[in-house]
């Protein structure tokens, strides 16, 4: 990447450190100070009453036979499977949509916008109503049709039910994104294309596709990241009677184990263990990114 | 400035008087209603009329946020002075040194213990000590709607009920009114994910247990407990007289008081809200199963603080608070049965102004089992709960459930050891 703007010199330099200062502390107490204590913690074993006791890897090496966490670490690796190449597919298909010169386009990119700006817990609760399984407006519509109800919340779907809610709420985040980088596409390259005879549809895959990489492989980093975090949407909708899930995902597990069960050694393991496969997912996408995406 | 100096002194003339005043202050935190609020600032103004040189704080939060501002207060080296535990979770916030032991207090004025029920007391005492004392306690009881059984011609459930004649009232009370095939009156709505209101007495009444006494192996898979669980599963899943948990999540988590359900269980913490409710209402004594008549006893206490900095005060307003003065107080506000049986059996508890035959609650105590109460009881309810949600939306069935809640609950049981 080239270099933009102006470097400062001299007094300046004093400046913008001083300026700076702020954020970079924030940074470093609130993000760097709670990662260093993340990783501190998890060599413990705590219950946030006693004293700690130092437990060197004992916490990391308990995981392999911790059952609630495999199966919370296996349902987060499903739900990412299904959620990210869906949230990206669709949004990027909306966002080329709505780049056309077509009436009515911001009130379009409104409406796909406003998921994710509502709050997750009132929007959650909604999405309950339409899952419900008796009363829920999908099953009415359903058995009006003459159509058997379906359990949406149920063991069997519910990882589908909350991955569709999940996507249609990180559709217009995508979308966002990725109309900026189809407005940095040149209208000259379509132009050529056109000229040499290239579909609608060719011109997508041979210009749109490739000159989209980098925010395609941005909003993969994004999307990865919110998977592994999912929390809110899916804890709403698969809340059980005694404050448990009937799809616990990692977050869930984690916030479990730590603040219910009072072990917060266990749960800072697992934080990490989490942070490990993110900052792993991200470094194979800026791999590929540096490979195809820039050229 | 001159106006700012003067400021400055009258404040720290306050400030001095209020310190020469010497006043103690104390928080109490409990979980709770609203309206619980406004008598519990009655029973601190009448200890405080005691007491003129402490005062108390009281703050109330919802069940869930309770336990939340807990923790983080007490990690954060502030955690109230005295505050509300629910007995099953005393043994965890006991274990690890959060609590204060009142043994030399109530060596010193042994009296505190006077009338006070041995059942709930028992929970308390611990070999380490005596951490905390009974503040109130509940005992489940069924709850039903005169009009919905008139309506259907069923007679009233009284002591002679058993499980059976429970499931045909049930069952009759279940009505599609409308006739579009959804059903708009349930016979029973009561909550499943918890021993508490059903299946512990249920298991009980069957000469089952949900966990051994040692607190030490999960029993609910053994050999009477297993038929609890077959009429249970019977119960809720082939006669559709039971609330499913979408349906009574749907009528605000209370199908009763939403007046679709003709029956529940619960205990006296209802009652308050229940005597709101246009129609009339009575109670009868759990119905007996094969093995007898059973149903649970949790109490609600009342702790100190390991690290207060007024020990004396807070065990005050704890001696207070479970006095014969204190108790009427409370039992006022309809919530709970006094912790003392000479208020529980006068006129305070059984003629309040709350409906409801409040005798039955006190006479459950006879044949009442104490809800388990054991180090690491949180995580191990969630194993049994977790699992169990899946027989009630009928996922599972209760062998395949039992078979996977008996070892799960067991290594929650060993991670709390």
């Amino acid at each position: 990447m080239s270099q933009i703007g102006v470097s400062p010199r001299g007094a300046e330099r004093f400046w913008v450190i001083v300026l700076l200062l702020p954020t970079l502390l924030g940074l470093a107490l609130g993000a760097f100070g709670s990662i260093a204590a993340t990783i501190g913690i998890s060599l413990f074993q705590w219950d946030l009453l006693s004293p700690a006791k130092w437990v060197g890897f004992d916490n990391y090496l308990a995981l392999p036979e911790n059952r609630n966490f495999l199966k919370a670490l296996g349902n987060t690796a499903l739900f990412s499977a299904i959620y990210v190449p869906a949230t990206l597919s669709i949004s990027l298909v909306v966002a080329v949509l709505l780049n056309q010169r077509i009436r009515g386009v911001s009130l379009f990119r409104l409406i796909y916008f406003i998921p994710v700006v509502t709050s997750p817990t009132a929007v959650g609760l909604v999405w309950t109503w339409i899952y419900s399984k008796d009363k829920g407006v999908l099953n009415a519509i359903i058995t009006t049709f003459g159509g058997d109800p379906v359990h949406w919340l149920g063991s069997d779907m519910a990882l589908y039910s909350v991955v569709i809610v999940n996507v249609w709420g990180a559709i217009g985040e995508g979308m966002i994104i990725f109309l900026g980088g189809l407005q940095a596409i040149p209208r000259d390259v379509y132009e050529a294309a056109t000229i040499d005879g290239a579909s609608r549809f060719q011109q997508f895959l041979a210009v749109t596709i490739p000159m989209l990489l980098p925010s395609i492989f941005f909003q993969a980093v994004l999307c990865t990241i919110h998977a592994f975090q999912a929390f809110d949407y899916v804890y709403i909708l698969t809340q059980t009677g005694n404050g448990g899930s009937s799809l616990p995902m990692l977050v869930f597990n984690i916030y479990r184990e730590g603040f219910n069960y009072f072990r917060m050694g266990n749960a800072s393991a697992q934080s990490v263990v989490l942070a490990v496969i993110v900052l792993s997912l991200t470094l194979i996408y800026s791999r590929l990114n540096k490979r195809w995406g820039q050229g | 400035m001159k106006a700012l100096l003067s400021a400055t002194a009258f404040t720290a003339l306050a400030l001095s008087a209020t310190a020469s005043f010497a006043e103690t202050n104390l928080t109490y935190m409990m979980w709770g209603d609203p309206p619980e609020i406004a008598v519990w600032e009655a029973i601190v103004a009448e200890f405080e009329a005691a007491n003129p040189d402490i005062k108390v704080k009281v703050e109330v939060s919802d069940w869930d946020s309770y336990w939340d501002k807990l923790r983080v207060t007490t990690v954060g080296g502030n955690p109230p002075d005295v505050f509300a535990m629910d007995a099953p979770l005393y043994p965890d916030w006991q274990s690890r040194g959060s609590l204060l032991d009142l043994s030399p207090y109530l060596a010193a004025a042994p009296e505190t213990l006077n009338g006070v029920y041995p059942g709930p007391l028992a929970a308390y005492r611990l070999s380490a000590g005596t951490f905390g004392l009974p503040r109130d306690f509940q005992t489940i009881v069924l709850f039903y709607n005169k009009a919905m059984f008139d309506a259907a011609g069923v007679a009233y459930p009284d002591d002679s009920w058993t499980l059976d004649d429970l499931r045909a009232a049930a069952k009759k009370l279940t009505i599609d009114k409308d006739g579009d095939g959804q059903t708009d009156q349930w016979g029973l709505g009561t909550e499943l994910w918890d021993m508490e209101p059903m299946w512990g007495p249920v298991l009980y009444s069957y000469g089952g247990a949900p966990i051994s006494a040692d607190f030490k192996k999960t029993t609910l898979g053994d050999a009477p407990a297993t038929d609890a669980w077959k009429f249970l599963a019977d119960f809720r899943l082939n006669d559709g007289s039971v609330m499913s948990q979408e349906d009574l999540e749907s009528y605000g988590s209370d199908g009763f008081l939403a007046g679709v359900a003709a029956m529940t269980f619960s205990g006296h913490w209802v009652v308050p809200a229940y005597s709101e409710l246009a129609f009339e209402w009575d109670v009868a004594p759990f119905p007996k199963g094969p093995a007898g008549r059973a149903t649970l006893v949790n109490s609600a206490g009342i702790v100190v603080s390991a690290t207060t900095p007024n020990p004396d005060a807070a065990w005050k307003f704890v001696q207070f608070v479970i006095s014969e003065k204190g108790q009427s107080k409370l039992t006022e506000l309809g919530f709970a049965i006094p912790v003392i049986d000479k208020v529980a059996n006068s006129p305070v508890f059984l003629e309040q102004k709350a409906r409801g035959t409040h005798k039955v609650f006190l006479d459950a105590l006879a044949y009442a089992h104490t809800k388990p109460s054991f180090r690491g009881y949180e995580e191990w309810s969630a194993a049994v709960g977790d699992t169990l949600a899946l027989v009630w939306t009928g996922e599972m069935s209760i062998d395949d459930a039992l078979a996977e809640i008996v070892p799960n609950a067991d290594a929650a049981l060993a991670n709390n050891q």
